[in-house]
């Protein structure tokens, strides 16, 4: 987080949250073509699905990290605060997505979309959180 | 909670970022504790009070 820092911390966060990016984009490509390509069947159908979700996984695991490491307890609060933001927008608008979907008529909101969509909140959030302390 | 730290930082000169380097945070930190928008950690406020070579009774006072 953060575009100009020394904080090694963040460096650190930053890089591997990009390389665990990278990996979600992969093995969701990968995952989806094996399932639509390949017609497996029995524990294969469960690798494939749970490839993607790995670097989620490690994604959540990686903050716990960061907050661990994270000297500047102000910079671990404005995560906190980010993330927080991230997960109540994220709740909040599949939430009335979901109502629209199911009694209005709305366009289905693939649950795939979940996770950059948290994202982009989490990144909204933290410039909301980072203005309030300017 | 109110601070004295720009009058402290005052009178010794110093910038908020000589301050941030001081206690090992970010200028962002500083700030926001100065402005009164964050209250330090209680090893933050030990490590102000050293810095200044104070207590941390004469840096903050609970008063709103």
């Amino acid at each position: 987080m953060g575009c100009k820092t020394n904080n090694p911390a963040v460096w650190r966060f930053t890089r591997r949250f990009i390389v665990l990016s990278l990996l979600y984009a992969v093995f969701s490509v990968l995952s989806t073509y094996g399932l639509l390509r390949w017609h497996s069947t029995g524990i294969v159908i469960w690798l494939l699905a749970v490839l993607p979700a790995i670097p989620i996984a490690m994604a959540v695991l990686l903050t716990g990290r960061y907050m661990r490491e994270e000297k500047d307890d102000f910079q671990s609060a404005v995560l906190v605060q980010s993330l927080l933001g991230g997960i109540g927008a994220t709740l909040v608008v599949t939430t009335v997505w979901g109502f629209l979907e199911n009694y209005a008529h709305f366009r289905r909101l693939d649950i795939l979309m979940l996770w950059p969509l948290y994202l982009v909140f989490v990144g909204i959030s933290y410039g909301i959180v980072k203005a309030r302390y300017r | 909670m109110k601070n004295r730290l720009r009058v402290l930082r005052a009178e010794r000169e110093w910038s908020q970022a000589d301050l941030a380097e001081r206690l090992e945070v970010s200028r962002q930190s500083v700030n926001a504790i100065e402005t009164g928008k964050y209250d330090p950690s209680l090893p933050l406020a030990f490590k102000l009070a050293r810095v200044f070579e104070t207590t941390i009774e004469a840096i903050f006072s609970d008063e709103k």
